[in-house]
């Protein structure tokens, strides 16, 4: 069960934080410390401004090509990721279904947003079963799906600190960053598509 | 008054609750309620219709209640989220003080303290997402659209799916069978009854131990002390008869789950005889198992040649242009696994520029025929050897012209393959195990165990696969507690064994819903020397 206060009370107050820990970023924040927002919900969606040293490894994405993490995360665009895999029962498919709606709700905007989604079971998810998937939730372009080494997909869960030891412990994070070097915005629990767009609004108006 | 019952009074509220199950409606195997529950399919053949908060919809297969609550409708656990259990015994139960107090088998999950459902409040919880207190239920649960008449039949499976009487499990043994087909190979067969047996005497001499025999933490009972029985049920004559032995066998002698077991060129009727009847099917010693992860009751620990197909098509297509390669020569014997396999190399291979010939040698054809199906090879050929060791033995010089050899690690006997010198040079092996040097610690383990009870070492992969399918029962088994349903057993498989550490032949397993193979990939290999046992990895462990 969740329990919100007022929504614009919320966003609007995340939204200021947020200003001041970008304007801040660089005094006080370094590689995977986190500056909690003293977010006000005491339900189960928690958000909290961090910086991650993201490893340099090398993905599989669902078209098979070999790509840097790196190179993908720093393509320009604003970023808004998550963590999945394909036979996942719960949690992956509603998070699949609101980064969907996200999505669609982007409009004519979205390929300017770069959605990704990192398989937690990367043995299993080879980027044909990615594809399907993707095509599951309808994903358009600028939503891409990563695999490729258990190695590789672990060090990226261990960066962003999602990594919970096998791929049923997962719990429900998002990822946001509005531009190379600015820090993350993470959100545990789950979003809906209309609060993770008054997010990203936030995050990119903070630019 | 709770503490003070005696044994006598919680058997007859247990009979109480079971009997309140026997005058709900009888669901059959294939019922309405069970179409909605597992498939998302309404009885119109329509897709089951849900919407999530944020008017999110879903609908189908995506929507069915079996994706969280699981087949058994005993919940699960994902990340920090309990999904509850929805078998009827536990949304039908009297309020209890603590979860201690209820007289029901344990998940976990289960909620004490809670008023119990009626048919019109669990109604308005498929509906609206209202519990039976009245408050919201988690995001995760969709509000469904279902009308009366269907509702009534979710509702009736649901109560169908409570755990009662369970077949091959009485108050005092756990039954338990294993498979072995009549063309499996006599000495591996031997091996592997060696170590079940052995498995199983150690486990009941230790249960038989002074311990109680009945513990209970309230009125929870749990069974400490069971005796594990093994059935070795050993098929004869031809596969399409097998079934009907098996039916036959099941009846005469009930068993919880078929454990292990050894086949030969073919596993089919065994896995769809598991498959019809509900009934687990872990992780049996076969070369060729059935490719189907929509169902749910056979586990293998690989793919076997059919990962190895995988594996050489996958190295086949990034040296196609390097080498020229125009065709590839499959040579197997007809009617063994390797036929299946060169099928599968054929279909997993992109196909474009290549030309595959197949050349099926007969079954009782000798040296000579094995050399002929060698004959007129050109450059740009490669072959694949789908052959077992007494073949491979056989094989003469390397044809002239042939770039590329492969051959079945699983089939010739891994690194033990009697492969000619004049072939090692060329030949890479599909090797769907860990590597000899990374196991060793792993195998090293269950070899241990062998020699300290006298076990010997015939079929060292398949002896250490049979300890290690029964290692996962044991574990699994304790922790089911004493909820004993089929299903239940094979979800736990899944969500527990990729915490195991040892792993055998594997270098990591792991299983989901819709995960059927617990061992993903494999190397490819060859031999260091024109003599012996050294192979050497050619690359990074490869999942194809």
């Amino acid at each position: 069960m969740r329990q919100r206060p007022g929504k614009s009370v919320w966003w609007g107050w995340l939204g200021g934080v947020l200003l001041v820990n970008a304007a801040g970023a660089g005094a006080d924040m370094t590689g995977g410390t986190m500056s909690p927002l003293h977010n006000p919900l005491p339900a189960e969606v928690s958000a909290s401004s961090v910086q991650y040293a993201v490893p340099d490894v090398t993905l599989v994405r669902q078209d098979a090509a070999h790509v840097s993490l790196l190179k993908e995360m720093d393509d320009g665009r604003p970023v808004v990721l998550n963590f999945i895999f394909t036979t996942c029962g719960s949690i992956c498919p509603l998070m699949s279904q609101v980064f969907g709606q996200f999505q669609r709700q982007l409009g004519p905007e979205r390929a300017k947003v770069h959605l990704m989604s990192i398989s937690t079971d990367p043995e299993e998810d080879t980027p044909l079963r990615l594809r399907e998937y993707a095509a599951k939730f309808a994903a358009g372009p600028g939503w891409e799906h990563y695999t490729g080494t258990l190695a590789a997909s672990q060090a990226a869960q261990r960066a962003f600190d999602v990594y919970r030891g096998d791929k049923m412990s997962h719990t429900p994070v998002t990822l946001m960053r509005a531009a190379p070097g600015k820090p993350w915005l993470r959100i545990d629990g789950f979003v809906t598509a209309d609060e993770l767009l008054q997010q990203y609004r936030q995050l990119t108006a903070a630019r | 008054m709770i503490r003070n019952h005696s044994p006598r009074r919680l058997h007859g509220l247990a009979l109480l609750v079971a009997c309140a199950w026997l005058v709900s409606p009888r669901v059959g195997a294939s019922s309405a309620g069970e179409a909605i529950y597992r498939a998302g399919i309404l009885p119109s053949g329509a897709p089951l219709q849900a919407e999530r908060e944020a008017g999110l919809q879903t609908e189908g297969a995506t929507a069915a209640c079996m994706n969280c609550h699981r087949r058994s409708g005993l919940g699960m656990k994902e990340g920090h989220r309990y999904i509850p259990p929805i078998a009827g015994i536990y949304l039908f139960h009297p309020r209890a003080g603590t979860v201690d107090d209820l007289d029901l088998p344990f998940v976990e999950g289960m909620k004490a303290d809670r008023d119990p459902y009626t048919d019109a409040t669990l109604a308005r919880a498929i509906r609206e997402g209202i519990g039976a207190d009245g408050k919201p239920l988690s995001v995760l649960m969709p509000r469904f659209k279902l009308d009366d008449a269907q509702m009534a039949q979710l509702i009736a499976y649901l109560k169908s799916l409570s755990p009662g009487t369970v077949p091959g499990v009485t108050d005092s043994v756990l039954h338990f069978a294993t498979v072995m087909t009549p063309d499996a190979d006599p000495l591996e067969r031997k091996g592997v009854i060696d170590v079940l047996a052995k498995f199983f005497d150690d486990k009941n001499h230790y249960t038989r131990a002074q311990s109680p025999r009945l513990r209970s933490s309230r009125r929870m009972m749990f069974k400490v002390n069971r005796h594990w029985e093994l059935h070795v049920w050993q098929l004869t004559g031809a596969p399409q008869t097998w079934e009907a032995q098996l039916r036959a066998k099941l009846a005469a002698e009930p068993v919880f789950a078929v454990i292990s077991g050894v086949g030969g060129k073919t596993w089919a009727p065994v896995h769809h005889f598991c498959e019809a009847e509900s009934l687990p099917c872990l992780f049996p010693d076969v070369d060729l198992p059935v490719d189907a992860e929509a169902d749910f009751d056979n586990l293998y620990f690989s793919k076997g040649v059919l990962l190895e197909a995988q594996l050489m098509a996958h190295d086949l297509e990034t040296k196609r242009a390097a080498l020229k390669l125009r065709r590839v020569v499959q040579i197997y014997r007809k009617g063994d696994v390797g036929q299946d396999a060169a099928l599968a190399m054929r279909a997993a291979s992109g196909g474009e520029g290549v030309q595959f010939v197949d050349r099926g040698l007969a079954t009782g054809a000798g040296k000579l025929e094995l050399a002929q199906a060698l004959r007129a090879m050109h450059t740009g050929d490669a072959v694949v050897l789908w052959l077992r060791p007494d073949d491979l033995a056989a094989l003469g010089a390397v044809p002239a012209g042939v770039s590329l050899v492969y051959m079945s690690g699983r089939m010739g006997g891994l690194e033990r393959a009697p492969l000619p010198s004049a072939w090692r040079n060329s030949t890479v092996m599909a090797y769907p195990f860990n590597l000899p040097d990374r196991r060793r610690v792993q195998v090293d383990y269950p070899l241990g165990w062998f020699r300290i009870r006298q076990i010997p070492v015939v079929a060292e992969q398949a002896q250490a696969d049979a300890y290690l399918a029964c290692i996962i029962l044991s574990d699994t088994v304790n922790h089911m507690v004493d909820t004993f349903v089929r299903d239940y057993l094979v979800e736990r498989m899944e969500e527990m064994l990729e915490h195991r550490i040892l792993t055998g032949y594997y270098p990591r397993l792991a299983l989901a819903p819709g995960q059927r193979f617990a061992s993903k990939g494999g190397y490819l290999v060859h031999f260091t020397e024109a003599t012996g046992q050294r192979v050497a990895a050619m690359g990074e462990w490869i999942v194809p």
